[in-house]
Parts: C-alpha cells; structure tokens; sequence
C-alpha cells in the first residue's frame, strides 16, 4: 500500500506500462506478419521440438514417396518389355504348332527357323532392357547385361580383386568347376595381412554380407571356397581389407544373379521392385520352370533339322515360357497395387501431419486481429493517461 | 520582564532557521529528477528558554538537524534484490544469442539439413551406380557438416565474448570498490567532524547497487560509519578504506576460460561463492548453458559420424572395396613420432577429448633418458609456446590437457624426440572424409560387393534407430530436444528476468515513498517557510519600532532608527 507518491513513482509507472504494452504489441505483430505463432524456441519450447519433429516426419514421408515413384517407373519398364515377350512368344507358339502339324515341310521350317532367329534376337534384346543406364534383369549386377547371345557349355568363376587391393598377384581360377546350380558371387576377404602361410582370410557365400570362420592363407596359396571354386594365390603380400570377388556362372545364358533390387518406402517397409532375368527367364530356380532361350534355341535347330519331334516337344515347353512370362507380368501389377497402397498410407501421415505441425506452428488469425485492436486501444489509453499525468502539477494553481 | 535584544535575537534565529529551511527545500526541488537521492528534511527545534537574570525567557527557533529520508530496512532488501535482477538479465542477453544461432526457419537449420541427409542416402540406395546422386550425397553432407562447424563456433564464440564480459566486470567491480572504499574515508571523516554527509552517504547507496548488480554482498556500518562488503562466503570485498580486488584467471582445464579470483589468491576460484548478480550470470551461462549445448551438439555430431562410419565399414563401394570412413574421424588421432626420433617404442594415445576445437599437441623431449629419467615439455598450440619440463614417470603415462593421456611403452629417448598428437573435436571440426569427396565411388552404397544399395538403405535407416550414445533416442530427438531445452532455457530467463524486475520495481516504490521528493510537496513547504519568513520579518520590524521608541525615551529631539 504506498502511501506517498513521488514524481518518480508516477513516471517511472508510466514508462512500465507503456513498455509492456509496446512488448505486447509488438508480438502480436510479429505473429500477423510471419503468419506463425511459434517464431523462435522460446515462444513455445515443447511445441517447437514437436514442430521440427513433423518437419522430419514430412521430409521422410516426401523420401518415400519418390521411392515409391521411381519404383512404379521400374516396374513399369519391367512390364512392358515382359509384355512384348510373351507377345512374341505367343507368336512363336502359334509358329511352333503349324510348323509340328502335318501340313509343314521341310522348306516352310526353315523359313520358320529364319523368322524365330529375328524373335529370338528380339527377346534378348528385350532381355537386356535397360531403365536409366541399369540392366533392369540382371538382379543386383545392374551394370552387367544380363544375357549373352550364345550360352555357357560349362560352368566358370572369375575372380575380380577390388581397385584398392595391396596384394597385386594374378589368381589362378583353372584349379575346379563350380558345382552351383544358380549364379552366385562370393567373396574371399582378408582379415590379417601378411604372405602366403601366415595371412588370415574368412569366405563369405552371399556377396560379402556373412562370413565363416577366419582361417590361414595355405604356404601354397591354394584353397578350396565350395561349390568347387579352387583358387591359387601367387606369392605376394596381402593387406587386411583386400578384398577379392568370386563370380561363378552355372551353364547357359544368364549372366546376372537372383538378387531383387529393393528400397524402404516406410519405416521398416521393404519394396522389391525388380524381376531378375534368373526367375523370368530360366530355369534355375526349379519348380517346373524352363530356360526360355534354351527352348527357343532348341525349337529352331527341330526347325532347321527338319525334325518333327522335336518340334512337337517344344509345344509343351513353350506354353511353360509363356506361363512363366506372364507370372511376372502378374507379379509386376501385385507389385504396383502394393505401391499404390503404400502410397495412399503416406499420403494420409502427411496429412496428419501437416495438420498437427499446423495446430502448433500457424497463427489464429482472426483471434489475432482482435488481440491487435485491443492492444492499440490500451496504448491508447497509457498514451493519454501519460499527457495528462505530466501537466498535473500544483504550479498551475500557485498565483 | 521583557527584553527587546531578545525579541530581535528571536526574529533574527527565525529569519536564519526558515532561511536554512527554503535552502534545503531548494535543494530538494534542484534534486527532483536525481537517481539515489533521499529527500532532505529539515527539522525545527525550539530552543526553550533561558534565565536572563532572574527572568525565563523564550528563546526562538533553529534547525536542530537536516534529516536525510531514509529506510535502512527496505534499503537492505532492495540490495538483497539486486543481485537476482542482474543474473536473469546477464544470462537472457547470452541465451538470447544462442537461440538466434539455432535457427530453424529456413531450409539452412540442421533439422532440415538431417532430413536432407538421410533423404540422399536413400535415394543413393536406390540409384546405386548413379553417380549423380552421389555427388548430392556429398553435397548436402558437406553442408550438414559445415553448419555443424558453424554452430560449433559461434557457441565458441559467445563463450570467449562472455569470458572478456567477465574479465570487463571484474575491472568495472573494482572500480567500485576502489570509490567505496574512498567514500568511506569522506564519510568517516565527515562524521567526526560532525559534519552533514547525506549526499555522500546517497552517493553510497548507489554505488552500493551498482556493486550487489554485479555480484552479491553482505553489508554491515561500522561504528564510524564506513560500509564493509562481504561476498557470500564472508571473504572482505572492502573493510573501512581497505580494498580485496577481484581478479581473473584462466583456466586450463575449461579451455582457459576465466575464473574469478582474489587478486591475493589467484590460485583459489571463488566463482561458486559468487551468489547472484551479473558476474554469476555470466560464469553460469558461459559454462553450464553454453558449455551445456556445446556438449549436445558435439555429442549429436559424434553420434551421427560414428554410426555412420560403422554402418559403412559394412559396405562395399562401386569398386568392391570394403567401406571406410563417409565423415574424418573426430577425437584424438594417433601419435605420430618424428621421423629421427631415437625413441622407438609404441605411443599410444587415449582419454577422451574435450576441447571444443581441433589442436595439435607436441611432446618434446628435453633431457634423454628412460622412463623415469628423461624429461620432456608439452605444447598445446602445434609447438609454438611450451610449459615447464617434467620427468618421464616410471608408468608412461602422462597426460596433455583436455582430457588427453599419452602412454610410452618401455625404451629410451633421446633428447630432440619429438611425438605430435592431433586432437579434433567432432561438431567444429566434422567433415566429409577428404577421399570421398574427391572420388565419390568410395561411397560404400552396397551389402554386397554387388550394386545393391541396401548398405546405402541402412545407413538412412539410423534416421529410426535409438542411439546409445543419446541416450536411447533418435539423432533427429535428440536435435529437437536440445532445440526445446535452448526455448526453455531463454523462456525461462525470460520470466525469471519479467519477475525480478516487477519485486525490484515494487520495492523500489517503497524507498520512494520515504526517500523521494514530490515536488507538490515541496512546493507547499516553499509557501509555508517563506510565510514564516515574512512573519519574522515583521517581528524584526516591530521590534525595531520598539527599540526606537525606548532610544527616544527623555529626548527632545527625535532619533530615528530606520
């Protein structure tokens, strides 16, 4: 309870006033013009580290939906040379059954053994599609086209040392035959460096993702890996982290491996989108699957050769390929449907979250203007309060 | 019976008293608008009465004192409030720096910038051999990096600004003292000779605030009326005339940050006994809020080097190597002994680094010997200052400051030996690994030594995970809290500095109250002791009347005496 007043008191009260109002003020205007009520941390502290949590959200969202995109492209590419596969083999068919009747000779055959050459051509070439510079059948050996023109007669492996190797010998791959039924690359990684008897090295069977025990590099440089892969290290010195990858190709055509190419498109959500040219195209997957270039190879040499029964042996073959064709054209729209669906979840979080980030971040406006009004009505009311307060004085009166 | 003289000496002391009166309400009125001032009262006496020969006489008026306005009461309690006031305002200013630094609005904060990051690996995992997306990869890394570094050094920044504050208040507090101890020579003097020091003793009182804003005392008046000023720990800042200056001194072990000192014990920091004030403010935000987020932010740089680099030592790169580092290490670097050095055993370096940026130590030795004999001097600063030579001790292990340990296996040193330690800490100094952004296919995208990317998809995928070393949150959490925590921080100095002010403003009215001058007061006084005055006057003409008629008593001729 004050009980004497002072000049002071009365300007000093005046001043205070006015500078929280002028405070007040001049946050609201600060929100009308950013358009947000949370400018800085201070403003809201737990509301801002929510704020820039949705951002993250948002922007991980955004990631997946253009994962989702390019997928749908892949895919898409993917579909369509299939597509023209089996259209080209359903001609092949059609060829294949009049050329087994009866009605066909010698002559029509050959000029049917001619026109499949042209298909034949045609299909690999589809085969070996590519999307953006990748081979779009060849699994996880993107930059390997995945079929050749004429097939393996026996099965080989390549050893290929990684550009950052110490050790500089030349491996000796004639020792075995790989035993593998698909293709498969392993890799022999060293783990101590040092020379041929004293080096440790450890073998993986799956690329280089998981690895046997460590064991020592032989004095003869010669080891066993599996599947009748025998390689022989020159003598040399080897560095730990030499890296060496063994690729291995059973018989035939196919060049790629059995790894589908994948991505996120949500938290913890794997996408493959890709079909390999293993399971599209051969047989070495099993389950009553056929090499579709075998089959075809084998049908124009029955043509060229005149020989019915083996043109009639390839029917049944065929219907298989196109079977086997249009299983992943079938498998590319399941996939896509997925896709659409994964889609259709993102965009729902981001509307959630665009709406929640909204709640904390965006200002009321129209509350906003009126706190505006009523905060220049009482600066205002301090202004003229402050005018008249300084001309009160006894002064006036005193004669 | 009656005495004229005395009727004349009574106007005479009237006239004098309301005088000396309208001079000090003048003084008042001239004082209106001064800071510190108390109010200035003069109080009549009467004089009472004498014996003139038999007879009681009255005697009149004086001014018995000039009272100075004044509640040591509530003056004690204002100077207790001081000190909390200047806290709250030193810490808002810095963290007010801080929060800007901070700054999410556009596109340039590190919240974006991570989810840019994590974006780009995850596009590189779906583009493998794509080394378009690589480079971008590289790009919006080094970016993540160089803000990283940007943040890391304004921190640093406004740690080493406040630290000259510090060393700035001090030199202002002991000029305070300096004046205080001055003043308490004026007043004690004055007050022997039984002199007025009111506007000596206002000049204290302010002083005095100024001295509890900077940091907290304990005041006591002694018997002769000099002011003695302790700190909280009950250590003299001034006893009478004498004067116990602060001082600075700087820290080895806090990157040579100032402590506060007494000058006569520089070795003794006294920086937990300043309670309150602006001192205080500025030690707390500078080692405990700075230095707080300092730590956060090498913390989350750390964090997101190490697991990258983890996850990339799993991968392979386009040319089937295995994975190395994507970001250069931060922390202590291995020792590396010049190349004629004739010690040849193993230096090994450990501890954990906690300097903010990088430095380069040396290890020199000076006198050859073993462990245990020979002698070596360390410098911090890449060789060009060195401390005071020390002995190899028997274990090997000596350490280098910041938190460094070197340890010397078994063997001998020559004298010259030289052994250089690099030491980086990891949000100044994070960067790409040089090799990557020079040869982007080194970027390890892959599990296999195939092109699959999946290597790439996990490295975006620490984006999800808990991370250990944050405490079991997420990298992206653990920005956002330190965000939250930097809001909460300001918000809360804020209304800490809103709250001190309005207990500051409200005792301040109180002293007001007593000690200020209202000049409508004043005024009326004027009217009223010019009112006496004037009636005194007309005493002193009275009385000169009657002295003229007792003179002309018996006398033909009239004598006048106007």
């Amino acid at each position: 309870m004050i009980t004497r007043v002072t000049n002071q008191m009365m300007t000093d009260l005046l001043n205070n006033s006015m500078s929280t109002a002028d405070t007040q003020y001049y946050n609201s205007i600060e929100e009308m013009s950013s358009g947000k009520q949370v400018n800085s941390p201070s403003d809201n502290p737990i509301g801002f580290g929510q704020i820039l949590s949705y951002r993250s959200g948002l922007a991980q969202i955004s990631n997946y939906q253009q994962n989702i995109s390019s997928n749908n492209s892949w895919l898409s590419a993917t579909e369509s040379a299939l597509t023209q596969v089996n259209d080209i083999l359903t001609s092949v068919q059609t060829t294949a059954v009049s050329q087994a009747s009866a009605t066909a000779t010698a002559s029509t055959r050959q000029d049917a053994a001619d026109s499949l050459q042209q298909q034949i051509e045609q299909i690999m070439s589809l085969a070996n599609s590519q999307y953006e510079n990748s081979y779009i059948f060849s699994g996880t050996s993107t930059d390997t086209a995945p079929f050749s023109a004429t097939a393996r007669s026996t099965a080989e492996y390549t050893v290929t040392p990684a550009s950052e190797n110490t050790y500089s010998g030349t491996v000796d791959t004639s020792g075995g035959t790989y035993t593998g039924t698909v293709n498969n690359t392993y890799v022999i990684k060293i783990v101590q460096g040092g020379t041929l008897g004293t080096a440790t090295y450890e073998v993986s069977s799956d690329g280089g993702k998981t690895w046997g025990s460590a064991q020592t590099m032989p004095a003869s440089g010669s080891i066993a890996i599996g599947d009748g892969i025998n390689l022989t290290f020159p003598a040399g010195t080897f560095a730990a982290n030499d890296v060496f990858a063994v690729n291995a190709y059973t018989t035939g055509y196919y060049n790629g491996n059995g790894e589908e190419l994948s991505n996120e498109v949500n938290n913890g959500v794997t996408s493959n989108y890709s079909i390999t040219g293993e399971e599209a195209f051969t047989n070495q997957q099993g389950n009553g699957t056929v090499d579709i270039f075998t089959v075809l190879n084998n049908l124009q040499t029955a043509l060229q050769n005149n020989d019915t029964a083996g043109i009639s042996s390839s029917l049944d073959s065929l219907t298989s390929a196109g079977d086997q064709i249009t299983r992943y054209i079938a498998q590319c729209g399941t996939r896509e449907n997925s896709l659409t669906a994964a889609g259709n979840v993102l965009t729902d979080m981001n509307t959630q979250l665009t709406t929640d980030d909204s709640n904390i971040e965006d200002a009321d406006v129209a509350t906003l203007e009126t706190n505006i009004q009523q905060q220049q009505l009482a600066l205002e009311a301090i202004y003229k309060t402050a005018s008249d307060v300084e001309g009160m004085s006894i002064l006036n009166f005193l004669q | 019976m009656g005495n004229i003289s005395s009727v004349l000496n009574i106007a005479r002391d009237a006239i004098l008293a309301n005088t000396t009166a309208l001079n000090v309400t003048g003084s008042n009125i001239a004082n209106a608008n001064t800071a510190g001032y108390s109010m200035l009262v003069p109080e009549f006496g009467s004089i009472g009465v004498f014996n003139d020969e038999g007879s009681q006489e009255q005697a009149g008026v004086q001014i018995t004192s000039i009272e100075r306005m004044n509640n040591k009461y509530l003056d004690a309690q204002e100077i207790q409030q001081e000190p909390n006031g200047a806290y709250s305002q030193a810490q808002l200013n810095v963290l007010n720096d801080v929060q800007s630094i901070f700054n999410e609005s556009s596109t340039g904060g590190i919240n974006s910038l991570l989810s840019q990051f994590w974006s780009a690996w995850s596009q590189v995992s779906s583009n493998p051999t794509d080394l378009t997306e690589r480079d971008n990869l590289v790009s919006v890394s080094q970016s993540l990096a160089s803000t990283f570094n940007q943040s890391a050094n304004q921190l640093i920044q406004i740690q080493s600004d406040t630290n000259n504050q510090i060393s700035d208040t001090v030199t202002q507090l002991n000029g305070y003292l300096a004046q205080m101890a001055d003043l308490n020579n004026q007043i004690t003097s004055a007050q022997a000779a039984g002199n007025n020091a009111s506007s000596l003793e206002d000049q204290r009182y302010t002083l005095l605030q100024n001295i509890s804003q900077i940091v907290q005392v304990n005041y006591n008046e002694d018997a002769n009326g000099a002011m003695d000023l302790y700190i909280s720990n009950g250590k003299p800042l001034v006893d009478g005339s004498t004067v116990y200056n602060l001082g600075v001194q700087a820290n080895p072990n806090n990157s040579n940050y100032y402590d506060v000192v007494f000058q006569n014990a520089p070795t003794v920091a006294i920086n937990a006994d300043l309670q309150g004030g602006t001192l205080a403010g500025l030690l707390d935000v500078r080692d405990t809020d700075v230095g707080g987020y300092l730590n956060n932010l090498n913390n989350l740089a750390a964090a997101i080097v190490s697991s990258v680099n983890t996850q990339s030592s799993s991968g392979y790169d386009l040319n089937g190597n295995v994975g190395g580092n994507f970001f250069a290490p931060a922390g202590v670097g291995s020792p590396v002994a010049a190349g004629g050095n004739g010690y040849t055993g193993t230096v090994t370096a450990g501890g954990a680094y906690t300097g903010n940026t990088s430095t380069t130590y040396e290890v020199q030795i000076m006198s050859g010997g073993t462990l245990g004999t020979a002698t070596y001097e360390v410098s911090s600063d890449d060789g060009q200052t060195w401390g005071s030579a020390q002995q190899m001790p028997t274990s090997g292990n000596i350490t280098l400051g910041d938190g460094i340990t070197l340890n010397f296996a078994a063997g001998t040193f020559s004298a010259g030996d030289v052994f250089t330690v690099n030491a980086s800490s990891a949000a100044a100094d994070m960067q790409v690994d040089p090799g990557i952004v020079a040869d982007v296919t080194k970027i390890a995208a892959s599990a296999t030594v195939n092109q699959d990317g999946d290597n790439a998809g996990s490295i975006a995928d620490i984006q999800n995970q808990n991370n250990s070393s944050l405490g079991g949150i997420t990298i992206d959490n653990y920005y956002d809290s330190l965000e939250t925590k930097i809001g909460q921080d300001v918000s809360n100095a804020q209304n800490s500095n809103d709250q001190q002010t309005a207990i500051l403003s409200q005792i301040d009215n109180q002293r007001q109250a007593v000690s200020g001058v209202s000049l409508d007061e004043q005024l009326m006084n004027l009217i009223q002791y010019e009112t006496a005055y004037n009636a005194a006057g007309r005493l002193t003409e009275v009385a000169n009347t009657m002295f003229g008629t007792i003179i002309n008593l018996g006398i033909d001729t009239a004598i006048t005496t106007t």
